[in-house]
């Protein structure tokens, strides 16, 4: 048998809104992934091919389950059309899914199973169409049944709804309380209710209260209160005399001194109200605030070969400029303003200086010709600020803000992959390129693309 | 990069073989655009071993051209290396990709009675 995992964006937005830093089939339940408790079922019901569909990104979740074989089933990965019905789905996969019986979980539901239970037998038997379902999703199987046995309700597991930060911290709490939980979660655990994470640090007056879920590297300063009630995700830190009571505290985040969190759930440098929804962003990073790296971030070694390249461009580009800025400057054809950036995709800014050289006249072409409209970008490439080739520059606007949830290795440039590659007619195409070469950046490859984007844009400007 | 171009069910299917890149994209774009292909077009890339930007532009290229005039690309079996450029490229947005070629090529059947 084989299970099909079917999750749609549409099904996820809510995840998207409250836990914009993590893939949705990656959010944690108990500091267990989501997507992990459907691949325990799955493995729970004898099946061990296990295909994720989505019509959104699945590149975090490839990345974080690979080919399964840490759980002992074997994983592949499939796009879906948005508005993809469940047979154009199962047509689009009918080689993973032919000649064998298929169960199909379709949108965010959770399954509430036992994780001594066998349920081999079970689904091996159950009729093809649906076993259960909510208003969030279904779980279906396909083909048919071997043997013949009547089976009846009440199942051995049920379904329920996955779709609000609501039902994710009741559901959280209630695996969080269950004494001889059901399911297997990540840490050590030498007494009920009570899980540690590795390389976890707990100051001298630091109380841990269970039922606690701490997940790894934490570190709790002297005075903090954790529990009862308290899911600490991985990477967190609880600065002193703080507590955290009844609440969800998601990965990467830095609780501040002397604060109270008490049914909340928190994510980076937001504090959610779980049954109202309502969130509020906290701006001082004293307070609370999100522990992440920048995204992109250089080598030393690309860092120094960028700064080498930089620094040879401008030497070449220094007699020239001196020549032609104060020129161009007087004659009122060198517009220069200063514009926020996005400076990576966790959202920082960067203040970077635009240049508009006006076409037209000998002094201007050649100052296009040469490129010294990114003239003074270039010194941001020796402060390690931007790369010398990456992607184009994105402006502080909420429509950008969006944008950069897509782009996964947005790194700014000072010439942009899209420059480099002759090919670009619309916003689209560039996009396409920038997403191509930053996910297949190698040191060599930044080289020849800064050639080329020089050289094209030597070709662009020459060209009426 | 070998292409072979073969009808089935009055739908082009277009098999691709070796390595679609720079050196080798212009030879489908001219194929691409010198053959007489049905409006929907599936594209086979079973047998692509590497994909770069070249390749994937004359691909969307394809597909937009054929949209215009209300056809379509389909793509169909691609490896997990095509289809990790195709994730991260995000232009699995603007495709129908099937695992099985004739389920592709029933789709483009399909498709074209209702255009």
């Amino acid at each position: 048998m084989k299970t099909l995992i079917v999750i749609r964006e549409k099904d996820c937005q809510w995840a998207r809104a409250f836990f914009p830093d993590m893939h949705p089939f990656l959010l944690t339940i108990c500091n267990k992934p989501y997507v992990e408790f459907l691949v325990d079922f799955s493995l729970l019901s004898g099946i061990r091919q296990i295909r994720l569909l989505s019509d959104g990104p699945l590149g975090e979740v490839e990345e974080y389950c690979e080919n399964g074989s840490r759980w002992g089933a074997e994983i592949s990965y499939a796009s879906i059309q948005s508005g993809d019905d469940m047979q154009t789905v199962l047509a689009k996969n009918k080689r993973f899914c032919a000649e064998e019986r298929c169960m199909i979980i379709n949108g965010m539901v959770f399954i509430n199973y036992g994780k001594q239970a066998d349920y081999n037998a079970f689904i091996a038997a159950f009729p093809s169409g649906e076993i259960l379902s909510c208003s969030c999703g279904s779980l279906m199987l396909t083909g048919n049944p071997s043997g013949t046995r009547n089976i009846s309700p009440p199942y051995p597991f049920t379904l329920s709804c996955f779709d609000s930060p609501g039902l994710y911290y009741r559901l959280s709490s209630d695996i969080l309380n269950d004494a001889v939980s059901p399911y297997v979660l990540p840490g050590y655990n030498n007494e009920p209710l009570c899980h540690i994470g590795r390389n976890v640090v707990i100051g001298k007056s630091a109380e841990i209260i269970k039922p606690v879920i701490l997940g790894d590297n934490v570190q709790i300063l002297g005075g903090a209160v954790v529990g009862p009630g308290a899911i600490i995700g991985s990477n967190v830190i609880i600065d002193r005399n703080s507590s955290v009571i009844h609440s969800v505290v998601i990965d990467h985040t830095y609780i501040g001194e002397q604060l109270e969190v008490e049914k909340k759930i928190v994510s980076g440098n937001m504090l959610i109200e779980p049954e109202s929804g309502v969130s509020l962003a906290i701006e001082d990073p004293h307070l609370l605030t999100g522990i992440r790296k920048s995204g992109a971030s250089l080598s030393f070694i690309q860092y120094a070969v960028q700064a080498l390249a930089a620094l040879f461009i401008l030497v070449l580009l220094l007699i020239p400029f001196l020549f032609l800025f104060p020129v161009l400057k007087l004659r009122g054809k060198w517009m220069q303003h200063n514009e926020d950036c996005y400076a990576d995709i966790s959202g920082k800014i960067l203040n970077l200086s635009v240049t508009a050289i006006e076409r037209g006249g000998l002094f201007g072409s050649i100052a296009i010709f040469l490129s010294l409209d990114r003239f003074f970008q270039l010194f941001r490439v020796l402060a390690g600020q931007i790369a010398i080739i990456g992607s184009t520059p994105l402006r502080v606007s909420p429509e950008n803000r969006e944008h950069l949830k897509r782009m996964p290795g947005y790194r700014p440039g000072v010439f942009s992959y899209a420059e480099a590659e002759a090919w670009p007619v619309d916003h689209d195409d560039k996009a396409i390129i920038e997403r191509f070469y930053t996910a297949h950046s190698a040191l060599f490859q930044d080289i020849l693309m800064t050639v080329k984007a020089f050289v094209n844009r030597i070709h662009e400007k020459s060209t009426p | 990069m070998i292409i072979r171009e073969n009808t089935r069910d009055s739908v082009s299917t277009i098999t691709l073989a070796g390595t679609l890149d720079a050196l080798s994209a212009p030879e489908l774009q001219s194929f691409s655009e010198n053959s007489a292909l049905s409006p929907n077009v599936v594209l086979d890339l079973s047998d692509v071993d590497f994909l770069d930007s070249s390749g994937l532009r004359v691909i969307r290229g394809m597909a937009l051209k054929k949209r215009e005039s209300g056809g379509d690309v389909i793509l169909a079996c691609m490896n997990d290396d095509v289809r990790k450029v195709f994730n991260n490229t995000q232009l699995v947005r603007l495709f129908h990709i099937y695992d099985d070629l004739d389920a592709a090529v029933t789709y483009a059947e399909t498709n074209k009675k209702s255009i």
